[in-house]
């Protein structure tokens, strides 16, 4: 009787997590410096995607279809592919503490960005974007890795240090590259939904779709690999092949979803802990729900970002703003458990 | 159904001397045969070389007549199961999740647990007896019921070859002989080839139909527990003067104190 209510209340938690995005998308396409209301909101999306009525070229059609429609699109698959790759590399290091942000993927793909802008501006910017996303990641595992296991703390700091690093390089970088270009890496790196368009929402679609939906199909894996090595092994997994192909698509995923807003840290630590708080740590179930409240979490801070004051904050500034404290909060919380193996 | 070890030799990296000296026995379907050993004996070295974890450099392991050193870890995971020493998840996995990670080498690589394979756990779930740990977290449970939950996902595992390193090493004496009786049992009725180490030399005896003695890295003995654990050979692989007697129809060795 009790297991019944369990699972009734359960479910009603895992759906609405699942379809949080819509509803939060809905808000965020209404509020802002010039006034739509909720219900024309629906008007001018039904009327976009349907064609039923006529409505005439009137200003809120322009604002919610031109500029703010593809801004929470966009800051909906950066939020998605953030916290799958939180979740992914949390299960595949069996460390609760990590996310891209502090693993230095994120540093290692702003720098691939910042030369390409520089530099390379020939090349498309998520190629090397993902070159040094990866770079990163290696170093930072190599470096913390001793006799064939990863120990918590040792993967954070080198997480640190490589991040330390790359930051260093892409400071080289704006004091060797020309001032007009410069300008815009600096704007970039903030972390910025402002210059969102349906150009880019198109490329995170294919970074959404290369990197998140394969590791969506492989999640169930994730607990295999998070019981440590030997044991995956002798479960049947071959651990190093699928650790690299599961490292290989966040990796992806985070580099295109740098490339497009800069670095924006914590959501990939923050939401799936709070998920795996309310539903359980089943990766099969995990997985799918981090990335859809990885998607509101960001449109939500976007929202945020954007409608707090008269100009647009960095939406870096709100997750870290939110992130930092929850860190402290799971430290204290986990205690030496945390910390240890 | 047969297991063969054969000339096993071992080294670890850029060393010289070898930890296995070259170790050959076989093991039985439907019997238990167990690898007893003092600490530092080689024994566990053993085990994960059989259980393919680590490489040995000589020998062979022969399985119904075939090698398997060369198949990949999908295929060798249906060949053997292991059950490791009781360790701690990062996660909170329910036993029920614990247990379908059996499955692993029949789900895709792109896909999920099928009906099947949740049927197989609730099957392996019930032959030993855990029906009632189904949703608890992995975490908050004994050490006995998680080496049970283990024995179960190696039963889910539907492998003929069982491998258990050290099953009873956390447990308490009720938990201790609780889960050797169940490892026997299944061992019985599934008609496994279950091999396991164990360093208690009464706790051999009353539970292996046979009995492999290792002592710095090669075999000292090899037979029934009656025949082969003598206090002589205690004496020489423990370095402890015991006494041998009959309890209940088995040979229980007691230290002289």
């Amino acid at each position: 009787m009790i297991n019944k209510k369990f699972y009734k209340h359960q479910l009603i938690t895992k759906l609405s997590i699942l379809f949080l995005p819509i509803v939060v998308s809905w808000i965020a396409l209404f509020l802002g410096a010039y006034g739509v209301t909720p219900v024309m909101v629906i008007k001018i999306l039904l009327n976009e995607t349907l064609h039923l009525f006529e409505m005439g070229d009137i200003p809120e059609k322009a604002i919610v279809i031109d500029i703010r429609l593809p801004r929470v699109i966009l800051a909906g698959f950066v939020g998605a592919a953030l916290s799958c790759a939180g979740v992914t590399l949390q299960g595949i290091f069996r460390n609760p503490l990590v996310d891209p942000f502090i693993l230095g993927i994120s540093a290692g793909a702003a720098f691939g960005c910042a030369i390409t802008i520089g530099f390379l501006s020939f090349l498309p910017i998520q190629i090397m974007a993902f070159v040094f996303a990866i770079l990163s990641v290696m170093i930072a595992y190599g470096v913390a890795r001793t006799q064939g296991e990863v120990s918590r703390l040792p993967l954070i700091l080198s997480g640190v240090i490589v991040s330390a690093f790359f930051t260093a390089m892409v400071s080289i970088v704006k004091f060797l590259v020309d001032p007009h270009k410069l300008q815009s890496i600096v704007y970039w790196l903030m972390g910025s939904f402002s210059l969102a368009d349906w150009k880019a929402v198109r490329v995170a679609t294919v970074g959404f779709l290369a990197g998140v939906i394969p590791i969506f199909l492989m999640r169930w894996r994730l607990n295999v690999m998070s019981m440590g090595e030997d044991e995956a092994k002798a479960l049947g997994v071959n651990i190093k092949r699928e650790r690299l192909l599961f490292i290989g698509f966040s990796t992806l995923a985070v580099a295109v979803a740098t490339s497009l807003c800069g670095i924006i840290g914590w959501v990939g630590l923050m939401v799936p802990h709070l998920v795996r708080m309310l539903t359980g740590p089943d990766h099969k179930t995990l997985v799918p729900l981090s990335i859809s409240a990885g998607a509101a979490f960001m449109i939500a801070a976007d929202t945020v970002s954007r409608t707090l004051t008269s100009f647009d904050i960095p939406v870096g500034i709100i997750t870290a703003l939110t992130g930092a404290p929850f860190f402290i909060y799971l430290m204290k919380r986990g205690g030496k458990e945390a910390w240890g193996r | 159904m047969m297991l063969k070890i054969k000339e096993i030799y071992f080294r670890h990296k850029e060393r010289k001397e070898d930890v296995l000296k070259g170790i050959s026995f076989d093991a039985q379907g439907g019997h238990i045969t167990t690898i007893l050993g003092p600490n530092g004996s080689g024994k566990t070295t053993l085990f994960k070389c059989i259980a393919g974890l680590w490489h040995y450099y000589k020998g062979e392991v022969l399985f119904e007549g075939k090698a398997i050193d060369k198949l990949s870890f999908r295929k060798r995971a249906r060949i053997f199961s292991v059950v490791p020493q009781e360790h701690e998840p990062p996660f909170p996995y329910s036993v029920f999740d614990v247990v379908l990670m059996g499955r692993a080498s029949y789900v895709g690589l792109f896909s999920t647990p099928s009906k099947r394979d949740y049927e197989i756990v609730e099957e392996a779930i019930n032959t030993v007896g855990i029906e009632n740990l189904k949703e608890k977290p992995y975490t908050k449970i004994s050490g006995g019921e998680r080496q049970l939950t283990l024995i179960a996902r190696a039963l889910a595992q539907n492998a003929p070859v069982m491998l258990l390193d050290e099953p009873t090493s956390h447990l308490d004496f009720r938990n201790q002989i609780n889960v050797l009786k169940k490892i026997k049992e299944i061992a019985k009725n599934k008609k496994l080839v279950v091999l396991m180490t164990l360093h208690d030399p009464n706790l051999a005896g009353l539970f292996s139909d046979k009995v492999v003695v290792v002592n710095s890295g090669t075999k000292v003995a090899e037979g029934t527990p009656n025949e082969i654990i003598t206090e002589s050979l205690i004496k020489r692989v423990y370095d402890i003067e015991v006494r041998k007697s009959i309890i209940n129809g088995h040979s229980i060795i007691c230290p002289v104190i």
